[in-house]
């Protein structure tokens, strides 16, 4: 187990200094478009000139790279081109907000998820399959900025239940706090549960007519015991690896909702980056993301190994 | 539950996935033939002018007039759901395209050579596609400029990844026949295999899935223009429509409800229609 856990780590880190170098490269595709972005489509060559010797963007991309790379190891991510504040302690007290936000409409997802696949899995090709698959195609096409929308509109503006937007600290105002909290992560979690649905119920359906399900079901268990100690742990393997892969999904969907929310996280950061045009700010912001979402993964690789040791095995031999 | 299947029950059976099969394709080909239509014809379509304004008439409500009711300067709000139906088929078309292409491209590449090159095209690949879809999205725009062009082409490039998997895997299943081999012994140019052999033979579930990558490409393409990342106004989109729409809510919910609405239906519909197509190229993908 702890040579499958250091293999993880030693693929997580390249790709990660590789993550950063695609999203570093994808900012600077076009030279010169941090200096006309911030300045105007006006800016006067000399100051686009002046604007890039200040902030060192008049330097080869991969000087540039290295440097902030370098800054970004020891926790400097720079300063705002706005407003000249470190970018770094943004970022952190803005975390919280949106693991807060992704963890609860994750927990949403699967809590839709896991009952309703293993239901349909049990029900293979009958009215209920059928109802829970169609429910599944329903909610996987509904764009959750539009389900945002609406939640507003019934539970702020018509029944006047839930609080539209803002943010207090779960620890300060717990109640207030998931108030504020629920619509942004239904919204989220709602959507996200369309594609678990999906691969619960075909994970489902291979384990029930396994062998060794079979033979419990011969050997006099109960359909609980069946299901519970056998059936769903096992499925939820293949589940786990495609739910990591959602959970990065649904973590850059933390960029819309929490601009409908008001949200102060990193999500709408990155569009404060992008409207103020404050590259070391959307920089900071979207390696955040991205390293979360990679990490998720990781984690999720060595949950799925602790569930099938079988894989340790074999990841460790590959 | 375990009996043997009766050949009764199994031409039951048989009938039954092939009523679904049809019922997802005909539902799925409905709703992408109406959009697609509105697409086309949309000038012909609509009633009035999507980008006319008349301030007497603003805010109001679904009536004879106005169908689905007037935005917040009195345009035709059904007008301008019927355009952004263009704009939405244009950015998905081009974006699939895009991803298609290079997507193909590099799967076939990579599985035809192997060895240093399908493994630095496929680390590639994955750390693409390891981003979250829209933050790539966001991050290409903000470099690119906003602007509806560079909208397709960053949604494109998100696509690249996952079409580029799927060839990879159809050209080794390809690589395994024996007209390759044929091709080979009689002499045949790398090019022309991979052109006159492989690229025909991967093709079909490279463009099942271009039906579902589609909706995506409409659901992405909303989100950037709800951002104000995609279409500009004027400019009727449906994310740009939502986006002005929820200022209006407590006054005007159609202007929430309906471009919503035909996102979803237009999304349900590209997926729907990748379902079926996928049901009937491959039967065992569904399960």
């Amino acid at each position: 187990m702890l040579r499958l856990i250091a293999i993880r780590l030693a693929v997580f880190v390249p790709t990660l200094f590789a993550a950063s170098l695609v999203l570093f490269v994808a900012i600077n595709v076009v030279p010169g478009s941090a200096a006309k972005a911030a300045l105007g489509i006006d800016a006067t060559p000399q100051a686009i000139a002046r604007f890039e010797a200040q902030h060192g963007l008049d330097r080869p991309l991969h000087v540039q790279y290295f440097e902030w790379l370098g800054k970004a190891l020891s926790g400097d991510f720079g300063k705002s081109f706005q407003n000249h504040v470190p970018v770094g302690p943004e970022v952190l007290k803005r975390l919280p907000v949106t693991l807060e936000l992704a963890l609860l409409a994750f927990l949403i997802a699967n809590l839709i998820a896991i009952p309703l696949g293993a239901l349909a899995a049990f029900y293979h090709q009958r009215k209920m399959d059928t109802g829970i698959t169609f429910l599944a195609t329903v909610l996987g096409a509904i764009p959750n900025f539009w389900l945002a929308t609406l939640l507003i509109l019934v539970f702020s503006l018509t029944l006047r239940w839930l609080p539209a937007g803002g943010y207090a600290p779960l620890i300060d105002r717990p109640i207030v706090n998931l108030k504020q909290m629920i619509m942004p992560a239904v919204s989220l979690g709602v959507v996200s549960s369309a594609l678990l649905l999906r691969i619960m119920r075909t994970a489902m359906i291979e384990v029930l007519t396994s062998d060794y399900i079979r033979t419990a079901f011969a050997k006099g268990a109960t359909r609980g015991i069946v299901i519970w100690r056998h059936a769903i742990r096992n499925a939820l393997i293949p589940y786990l690896t495609v739910g990591a892969v959602e959970f990065g999904f649904l973590f850059g969907g933390v960029v819309i909702i929490e601009d409908i929310f008001l949200l102060p996280g990193i999500g709408s950061l990155v569009l404060v980056g992008i409207i103020n045009r404050d590259y070391p700010v959307l920089l900071a912001a979207a390696l955040v993301v991205t390293v979360v979402v990679l990490a998720a993964n990781m984690l999720v690789d060595i949950v799925a190994s602790l569930l099938d040791p079988r894989q340790v095995h074999a990841k460790a031999a590959a | 539950m375990s009996a043997a299947l009766t050949p009764a029950t199994a031409s039951v059976r048989h009938h039954g996935v092939n009523w679904r099969r049809w019922r997802l394709l005909a539902i799925g080909g409905t709703l992408v033939g109406i959009v697609i239509v509105c697409a086309l014809f949309a000038e012909v379509i609509a009633p009035y002018s999507p980008y006319d304004l008349d301030v007497a008439v603003m805010l109001q409500g679904p009536s004879a007039m106005h169908w689905l009711g007037t935005d917040e300067i009195g345009r035709d709000v059904l007008s301008r759901a019927i355009l952004a139906a263009r704009i939405s088929v244009q950015v998905a078309l081009v974006a699939v395209g895009v991803g298609l292409v290079g997507g193909t491209i590099i799967g076939i590449v990579a599985a035809y050579f192997g060895g240093w090159i399908d493994l630095a095209l496929m680390r590639l690949m994955e750390l693409l596609f390891s981003f979250p879809a829209i933050l790539l999205a966001v991050i290409l725009l903000a470099s690119l400029g906003t602007s509806i062009l560079n909208a397709m082409l960053a949604i494109g490039i998100i696509f690249i990844p996952g079409f580029s998997r799927l060839a990879r895997v159809a050209t080794n299943d390809v690589l395994r026949q024996h007209y390759v081999d044929a091709a080979r012994t009689v002499g045949m140019g790398d090019g022309r295999i991979l052109l006159r052999e492989i690229l025909p033979n991967v093709v079909t579930p490279l463009l099942v899935e271009a039906a579902v990558a589609f909706a995506y490409a409409v659901l992405l393409e909303s989100a950037l223009s709800f951002l104000g990342l995609g279409a500009q106004p004027p400019e009727p989109s449906w994310g740009n429509m939502l986006n002005t729409g929820r200022g209006f809510m407590a006054q005007a919910p159609w202007l929430g409800i309906v471009p919503g609405m035909a996102m979803f239906l237009c999304v349900l519909g590209f997926n729907l229609l990748g379902d079926g197509l996928r049901d009937a190229f491959d039967p065992h993908l569904r399960e």
